[in-house]
């Protein structure tokens, strides 16, 4: 009972609830970066979450799908939720080295005191640019979740365009990887408004999949899934 | 019986020299209860002690559990060594978290997380924290507010994520620092002091804990809530120090265990620092390795790390400071992968590409399968 009241409590203070549903098909997120989706997607409308974009498959405290439609020079990261926590903001620089990116993304992910440990870094390319991947491993601090996650992001005409997952590694990361992989080997960056056509569109990333090790991926269902936040129950 | 069995006896002299001072001779005679035993599970306190033990059952299968046997077996053996016949009843879990904190819950559950253990100096500065937890359980001071936190225990098993883990990361840390009365603190410092005496340890050292956290806090404006969740309910302030020190001169002597703790804990300092460095508090970490560095046998490790953190935070002058301390780091050909990494990192953002080159080749030969390692080979590639 209490725990009940307690949750609803937070939901109205964190100003959050709001849930639209993000349909199969072409997605524009932003100006400039749009994604196929093949199955919905829940879209959930956080304060503390911007200049992201929150979807969600299962639900919020299971997993997430992070969204940067194009970060710019300067912006402060999550600064809702800088302030909440007391830590210092988190600025995006057009000139970042991709080590620092990703080093801005753990922090964002750090900010609860999770513990964050980097599996793999490198060059990739993603959305018709050149970028990056990194994969991870979080420990959630609340609840000692173990998560597991992966982000794709490339900087393109000075703006950051960026997606990064994350999901328990139990059930829910391997259950959803492919889809949001296929997801991001989907992503394009149209060029700015005014620009010349860009140069090269580079090919989709290939990589081999992280997942559990020694572990196949499972096969994912194309179907929509039945997604809601979790009622507290 | 048992009472007297705990006075120290050598302290008759020292603690008659109180007598003008904030504290009264009594005070430093403290007499601990008998073994706290079980509440009646039907009691208030029985239901508090049965939701603590569903707490300690999950930290126990918890992936931030710093699980290292003979780490564990050392700071268990300090905190016996303090807590004396209560030992049996104490239970002290070490937690990967990269935060100055110490609970103690009133079932005998006790969590050390490992910012704490990275920053303090010496076998008796631990002591000096754990001594005055233990003084909150034997004076059971935590019954009371521990009923408000049973909602908020709740509450962050509701929401984990992102986007407002401000919000639950607050209240998860605020259910390990229990918000206990002045009156409490002060005598959980005045416990703590006395048993670390009667352990052999000096309680100077206990002054100087709250002293370096003062520094850190310090290096930014701030109430130093993301040191230490701890600051909410246990301000370091100049009072504190200052009765800690006075508490020390009526209790001299003992030891302060510097050589027996780094070589104990130096096998973990690298993960520890490098959670420090991930906090992204940067001029706070900028504070605490440069305190860590003075006068330490891992001096180089510090300083490598100091490096990091000048360099992620990227101000004026960060980027030669980072490089100074990162080639000072490696002067004597010293292993430290990541100095070199920094080094190349660096060089390459400024195009000095063959120094860059140079660095990263020593990174790779060092560390070939770091996580990083794809993207360092292609900075190589590119140079
Ligand atoms: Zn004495
Ligand atoms: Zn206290």
């Amino acid at each position: 009972m209490k725990y009940l009241i307690v949750m609803v409590a937070v939901v109205v203070l964190a100003g959050c609830g709001s849930v639209r549903k993000v349909e199969t098909g072409t997605n524009k997120v932003g100006e400039r970066f749009s994604m196929q989706l093949e199955g919905p997607w829940n879209h959930v409308d956080f304060p503390g979450i911007k200049p992201g974009q929150l979807w969600t498959m299962e639900g919020i405290t299971v997993d997430e799908l992070i969204i940067y439609a194009g970060i710019k020079d300067g912006q402060v990261m999550h600064p809702d939720n800088a302030a909440q926590t007391k830590k210092q903001n988190v600025v995006f620089r057009r000139d970042m080295p991709t080590e620092k990116i990703v080093s801005m993304f753990e922090s964002v992910m750090t900010r609860d005191d999770s513990v964050f440990k980097l599996l793999r870094i490198e060059p990739s390319s993603f959305a018709g640019r050149k970028g990056f991947l990194f994969e991870f491993e979080r420990i959630r601090r609340n609840d000692n979740l173990r998560q597991l996650g992966f982000g794709y992001g490339a900087v393109d005409d000075g703006e950051l365009f960026a997606l990064v997952y994350v999901a328990p590694a139990l059930t829910f990361f391997p259950r959803h990887q492919a889809r949001v992989e296929a997801i991001a080997h989907s992503a394009l960056i149209s060029p700015p408004v005014g620009a010349a056509a860009p140069v090269a569109i580079l090919p989709p990333p290939v990589r081999v999949s992280i997942g559990m090790p020694g572990q196949r991926l499972p096969a994912v269902s194309t179907a929509a899934r039945a997604v809601a936040i979790p009622e507290p129950k | 019986m048992k009472r007297r069995q705990w006075l120290h006896m050598g302290c008759a002299v020292c603690a008659s020299l109180a007598a003008g001072g904030l504290l009264a001779q009594g005070d430093l005679d403290y007499a601990p209860p008998e073994r706290l035993a079980r509440p009646d599970a039907a009691s208030d306190e029985g239901g508090l002690w049965a939701m603590m033990d569903r707490e300690e059952k999950n930290l126990r299968r918890s992936g931030l559990l710093l699980r290292d046997e003979q780490l564990n077996r050392y700071i268990q053996s300090l905190a016996c060594s303090l807590a004396g016949e209560h030992c049996g009843d104490i239970r002290v879990y070490l937690v990967r978290t990269p935060q100055f904190n110490a609970s103690m819950a009133p079932n005998g559950s006790m969590q050390i997380w490992s910012g704490l253990l990275l920053r303090v100096a010496n076998e008796a500065q631990l002591a000096a924290v754990i001594g005055h937890e233990v003084g909150h359980y034997l004076q059971r001071h935590s019954l009371a507010r521990l009923r408000d936190i049973r909602d908020k225990a709740a509450l962050g098993q509701v929401l984990g994520l992102f986007g407002i883990a401000g919000l639950v990361g607050q209240v998860a840390l605020n259910a390990t620092a229990f918000a206990y009365q002045r009156d409490h603190e002060r005598e959980a410092d005045r416990i703590g002091a006395v048993l670390m005496h009667r352990a052999g340890y000096s309680v100077e050292e206990s002054a100087k804990v709250w002293d370096g956290m003062l520094q850190e806090m310090r290096a930014r404006d701030g109430d130093g809530a993301t040191v230490s969740p701890l600051f909410a309910t246990h301000p370091p302030t100049p009072e504190r120090r200052d009765s800690l020190s006075a508490i020390a001169a009526l209790l001299p002597g003992g030891s302060a265990g510097t050589e027996s703790y780094l070589t104990r804990v130096s096998p973990f300092l690298d993960d520890w620092c490098e959670d420090e460095v991930k906090r992204h508090q940067f001029s706070e970490s900028v504070a605490l390795f440069s305190r860590l560095m003075v006068a330490s046998p891992v001096a180089g490790l510090m300083q490598c790390y100091r490096a990091e953190a000048y360099r992620l935070r990227g101000a004026d002058g960060d980027d030669e400071r980072a490089l100074s301390d990162y080639r000072l780091a490696t002067r004597d050909g010293a292993p430290l992968a990541k100095a070199y990494r920094g080094i190349g990192l660096i060089e390459r953002q400024r195009h000095r590409n063959s120094e860059a080159a140079q660095a990263f080749r020593r990174y790779l030969e060092l560390s070939p399968g770091a996580p990083d390692a794809g993207l360092i080979r292609s900075y190589l590639e590119s140079a």
